[in-house]
Formats: C-alpha cells, structure tokens, sequence
C-alpha cells in the first residue's frame, strides 16, 4: 500500500518537476523574445522618427518651392482664377488639353527622371 | 513461557502503536505546513500578481523623451533623433593597420593618418573616432567586426525645417536642453504644458503643437527676404496673425540662421528682432490714437482739424510729412497720415485719458508670449503735452513690433483684447481669455479707415483684387546718437484682410530700405513695405481659405486690366 502510494508520489514529483522545468524554459524562450521584440519595435519606432525627419525635410516648403519654380513653370495664383463649386460645368474642357496617352510619353516620369 | 511472550507481545504491541502516533503527528505537522505553503503560493500567484507586477515597472522607469515641435498641420519642425557615435578603445585593438583600413574604406571622410595616431595610443581607454554615424554605416562597421572599435548611442535634437520658423522654434545647447524660442519654454514656465504631452503608458511624448503654418511661413520669409534685398534693407521682418484666436500663423524675422549648424554664436542681427527688439513704429500707431479719439467721443467722422500751420507746443513744431495745407476731415487726417491732425486729436482726449488708452491696450507694458526673448517697450520719462502729441503718431516710444501689431488686431476685430500666442489655440480658448477694449462701434469705424485708407490712401499699393485689403503705413525716422536721422527710417505697413470681416493681421517692416529707381527715389514704406505686403498676401490668402470678393471697382479694374493683356499679345 505504501509502496504504491510512495511510487506514484515520486512519479508525480519528476512528471511535476519536468513540468515546471518545461514551464520555465518556455518562459524564458518567451522572455527572450519579448525582449528582442521591444527592441525591435524601438528600433523601429527610431527609423520612424529618423524617415519622418528626412521627409519633412525633403518636403520642406522652401525645397518645394524652389524644384517647383525649376521645373513647373507656374504662376502664383490670381484671386480671380477662384470659381463657384455651380460654375465647375462652363469651366472644364471637354476634351482634356493635353492627351498623355496621345503622346505616348509620360511627362510627370521623364521629368522625375531628368531630376534624378 | 507463553504467557510470558503475551506480556511481551503486549508490551511490544504497546511501543508500535506508540511509534505509529507519533509518525501519524509528524504527518500532520508536514501536512499543515505543505497545506500553508500551497496556499500562499496559490494566493499569490492567483490574486495578488497585480501587486508585484507594477513595483517592478516603477523600478526602472525611463526618461521621458523631449516633445517633438509640430506645425498646426503637423509638420515636423523640431524632433529627436538617436544617432551612435564611434569610438575606439585603443588597449583593445590588435591590428592597427587592418583597422585603419576598413574604417577609411567604409567611412570615407575619415582620415587616415589622424585615425591611425588616434589608436596608437596605448594608455587610453577612449577615443572618439566619428561623432553621429549613420544607421547604415553603423550596421556596415558592426559587420567588420574590428576588435576594440565601438558605437555608443546619442540623442540629436534636429531641426528638418532649418530656417523656416527657426526664431519661434529655438533651439538646444549639447545637453538638449532648451535655450531659446519655444525649446526654452518647453524646458521653463511651460514645464507643466511640458508634462501634460507625456504619456507615460508609452514611453512617449505627444508633439508640442505651434500655432505656425510652414506654408504661410515660407511665403513670408521669402517674400521679405527678397525685399530686403531688392531695397538694399539692413534687416527686416513680417508676422501673420489671426485676429480672433491670438495665434500667430507666421513670424519671419531676416536674417536668420540655420538651428541645425553646431556654432550658434549669433549676431545681434540675426535676433528675432520682432520680439526682442523695440522700435518707434511711426505711423501705424496713429491707428491706436484714431480708436481712442473714437472710443472717448472726442471725434467722429464730422470732425474736422485745421492742418494748415504746424503745430507749436513749446519749442518744438510738428510737421506733417505730405503737406495738405487745409482743413481736413478725420477720413483725410488718416489717409493722408497728418501728424498735426493726429497730435490735435489725442491733446482733445487729453494726457490722463491718452495714458489710460495705452495702458489698456498693453502699449504701456511688457508684452509676454510662450517664446522668451521678449523687450520691455521704451517710454517717454515725463508724461507731457509733448510726449502725448509725439506719442499719437508713434514718435517718443518703442515697442516690440509684435505688440504694434497685436493692438491693431485687437482694435479691428470687435474691440477684444485677446494675448498672442505661438501655441495652437481653439476659438473657444481664445474667447475665455479675451476682454473688450474698446466698443464695437470704434472697432467698425476702424475697419472702414484701414479699408479706404488701402482704397485712396498711402497703403494704395497693398490692395490685392478680391481680398479686401486694410492697413495703415509707417515711416519712421530712425534715432542714431540720440536725434532723428533725417535718411534712415523704418518703414512698416500693419494691415488686416479681408476687411469687411478682418480673419488675419499682417505686419511687413523693413529696417532702412533705400530707394531705387523703380520707386522714384522715394524710401517711405508706401512703396516697399506695402507692396510687399500686398505680394505676401496674394499668396497667402488662398492658403488661409479667404473667398475672394470682388466689388464693382475691382470688377472694372479686372476689365481694364484684361485689356491691357489682350492688347499686349
């Protein structure tokens, strides 16, 4: 009787100790990973800032204005170019002016092209 | 013999029921204590894991990062950045040459020689080698693996605007710590505005949001940069405001400089001379004496002042600068910018009365805004009949330009004081903290002054069709060795658009502009301030949504002008 219950007492220690063994390693597995993953995310969230500096920078009015002023030619805009939302219909051309697909070329891309 | 074992069986029998109980108390003992120990471990790890959870996350709690700076639209003007700087500990490394080598082949702009002494050096423990390497070239030098070759990591305040904005932005010293413009007051009286952007479940910051367009601000500093250049000008500068709120949309003071060079040993020039700076602002004041005159009821637009002679108050004689010689209306007094009429209408008001008005209006005191550099006004020493009569066109004091053009706005958009800020303020915020200066009747008979004095007066050249332009000009003579030069002057035009319900106040100041023969030999501001102006809100205007109205007059004009171009080809 005893032996029995002593037998399976130890069997229940080494099933429970292989257990809490288990659990533990597979906690540290997960503790390695969150850690690598925090670090992941801070590094990531680092590059985020770093990209989001570089594009306001490349996005900066002054920049802008001044490739804008090289390559596009525009005039500033006049108040009397403003219409009423109602008068949209006598505006717009029927035809669009320029038929990008006529001329089997695409401006915007060459330019861009030419930029770089 | 048997009995006798039954004694002896009986007194064994005895000893193991004895051995029996006490193994049965010990199970007990053992029991009970296992039993305590299960429960404890099942109550805490069951119901109170919360309470260990969270003193482990105080323990250790991070600095918070300094607030990114953001434009009202959310465009970066200030940001943190971490950047690794290479060092060397010269003790570690074995291959000096080897080292040497691959550094200069992935660093290019090291040199070699300097690099190589750099680690000869076998008593130290540290060098740098490379400050603030990118992340790219960091991960290159990581993969050679050089033995006794390291990176720490740096935090790097960057501004990716540069100049745009830079005199409201500010800027850091080494430690990131702010020393001018807003930084200075993130770090100062606007600590608590500081610690509400944490947001400490995150680690993070919420960015500090100015009012300042970037849009609207490269406008105007370009816009003024080019003045400043085509008039030859020492220096000048230009805000934007919205009359409502109090916020300032665009602050350009030139010149200016780049917050991102390291050395920022700044000349008195390149100062936000817009806040820190006092100036007599001539004429444009006439605009505060006009409201006075209005708000006591000591004119109206049936008054009329005699300016045929000038004005004599003991020694001294005021001239007007475009001699009527007549007898003017109040409507003339201000488009023609009669000194004599304007120093007649504030001796009506009266010394006490005239200094209550500028005290009231906050000409009188120290204006005070989220950003540092700000100058106390200068005043006349003794109050006198002079000192008021002078004071009524803008001569005897100075104040910051910023403060000039606050008081106009708050004189035109209802009559309600509301304090400038840089920070991004609701309508609702704004209205909490405004109060009324002077009544709404004054403030609408200023806004038809500013209009026709735009319509038929000096400012005629701000006008830009459909915006409905208000201002009023000012050329004043600047004071050098303590008298009025009679050639270098400050020119300045303060006006607001669209005028018949005024949304946005514009300042243009040029510090000495020369004439040049496009004006006819003319330096008064009527011909480069104000042009100036009217450019910067050509452009502008669309950007801040004002709907272009065109009246009869402008209508014609558009014709004629559509003519002209019709015939030119």
């Amino acid at each position: 009787m005893f032996k029995v219950f002593n037998a399976i007492l130890v069997c229940s220690v080494l099933a429970a100790a292989f257990v809490l063994y288990s659990l533990e390693h597979s906690t540290r597995g997960l503790e390695r990973s969150i850690a690598k993953t925090e670090k992941q995310i801070i590094n990531e969230q680092e590059r985020i800032k770093l990209l989001n500096a570089e594009w306001a920078s490349l996005t900066k009015p002054d920049r802008i204005q001044k490739i804008a002023g090289e390559q596009l030619h525009l005039q500033n805009l006049k108040a009397q170019q403003f219409i009423q939302l109602t008068d949209i219909d006598s505006r717009v051309p029927i035809s669009p002016p320029i038929k990008l697909e006529a001329q089997a070329a695409d401006a915007i891309g060459d330019m861009l092209e030419k930029l770089q | 013999m048997r009995r006798g074992s039954k004694v002896a069986d009986r007194r064994q029998g005895g000893s193991v029921l004895k051995g029996q109980n006490r193994i049965r108390l010990l199970g007990i003992c053992f029991s009970t204590a296992f039993a305590v120990i299960a429960l404890q471990v099942g109550q805490l790890t069951l119901r109170h894991h919360q309470a260990f959870a969270n003193p482990e996350i105080a323990q250790h709690e991070p600095r918070q990062p300094r607030p990114d700076i953001v434009d009202r639209n959310g465009r970066i003007l200030a940001t943190d950045i971490s950047v690794s700087s290479l060092f060397s500990d010269p003790r570690k490394v074995i291959d000096v040459d080897e080292a040497v080598e691959l550094l200069t082949a992935n660093l290019p702009d090291l040199d070699a020689k300097t690099l190589r002494q750099k680690m000869r050096q076998p008593g130290r423990a540290f060098v740098w080698l490379k400050r603030q390497v990118g992340p790219d070239e960091r991960d290159a030098i990581y993969n050679l693996g050089i033995p006794g070759v390291g990176f720490v990591e740096e935090r790097k305040r960057i501004y990716p605007q540069g100049r745009l904005a830079a005199h409201t932005v500010g800027y850091v010293d080494v430690d990131t710590k702010g020393i001018a413009g807003i930084e200075k007051y993130l770090d100062d009286q606007g600590a608590i505005y500081t610690a509400s952007l944490s947001q400490p479940e995150s680690n993070t910051s919420a960015p500090a949001q100015l009012s300042i367009d970037l849009g609207v601000e490269q406008v105007l500093t370009d816009e003024v940069s080019k003045a400043v250049e085509k008039f030859h000008a020492l220096s000048g500068g230009g805000i934007i405001m919205d009359v409502e709120t109090g916020e300032i949309i665009a602050l350009a003071s030139l010149p200016d400089y780049n917050p991102n060079t390291e050395d920022k040993r700044l000349t008195s020039d390149q100062q936000n001379k817009l806040t820190s700076g006092v100036y007599e602002l001539g004429s444009v004041i006439k605009a505060v004496t006009f409201a006075m005159a209005f708000d006591y009821g000591t004119a109206n637009f049936k008054s009329t002042y005699d300016t045929r002679q000038p004005l004599q108050i003991g020694k001294f004689r005021i001239h007007d600068f475009h001699a009527e010689h007549k007898v003017q209306s109040v409507e003339e007094v201000f488009t023609n910018s009669s000194n004599i009429g304007t120093a007649k209408m504030a001796l009506q008001v009266g010394l006490d009365n005239h200094m209550e008005f500028l005290k009231r209006v906050g000409l009188l005191d120290r204006l005070i805004t989220e950003v540092p550099e700000s100058a106390k006004p200068l005043l006349p020493h003794n109050w006198s009949k002079l000192a008021s009569a002078t004071a009524a066109f803008g001569h005897g004091f100075a104040v910051q330009p910023l403060q000039g053009l606050s008081v106009i706005a708050d004189l035109i958009n209802g009559g309600m004081a509301v304090p400038p800020t840089f920070m991004k303020r609701s309508k609702e915020e704004a209205q909490a903290l405004a109060h009324r200066i002077v009544k709404p009747e004054t403030s609408e008979k200023m806004r038809y002054l500013f209009r026709r004095n735009v319509e038929i007066g000096t400012g005629g050249k701000a006008d830009v069709l459909g915006y409905r332009v208000g201002g009023k000009t000012g050329t004043a003579e600047k004071v050098i060795h303590g008298h009025y030069s009679k050639d270098k002057s400050l020119a300045s035009f303060i006006g607001a658009f669209p005028m018949d319900h005024p949304k946005y106040a514009i300042l243009v100041m040029l510090d000495e502009p020369k004439a040049i023969p496009e004006t006819h030999g003319f330096a008064t501001a009527g011909w480069n301030a104000v042009p100036t102006a009217s450019k910067i809100i050509e452009r502008v205007a669309p950007l801040l949504g004002i709907e272009p109205k065109f009246s009869e007059d402008d209508l014609a004009k558009l014709a004629k002008q559509n003519k002209i171009l019709k015939r030119e080809g």
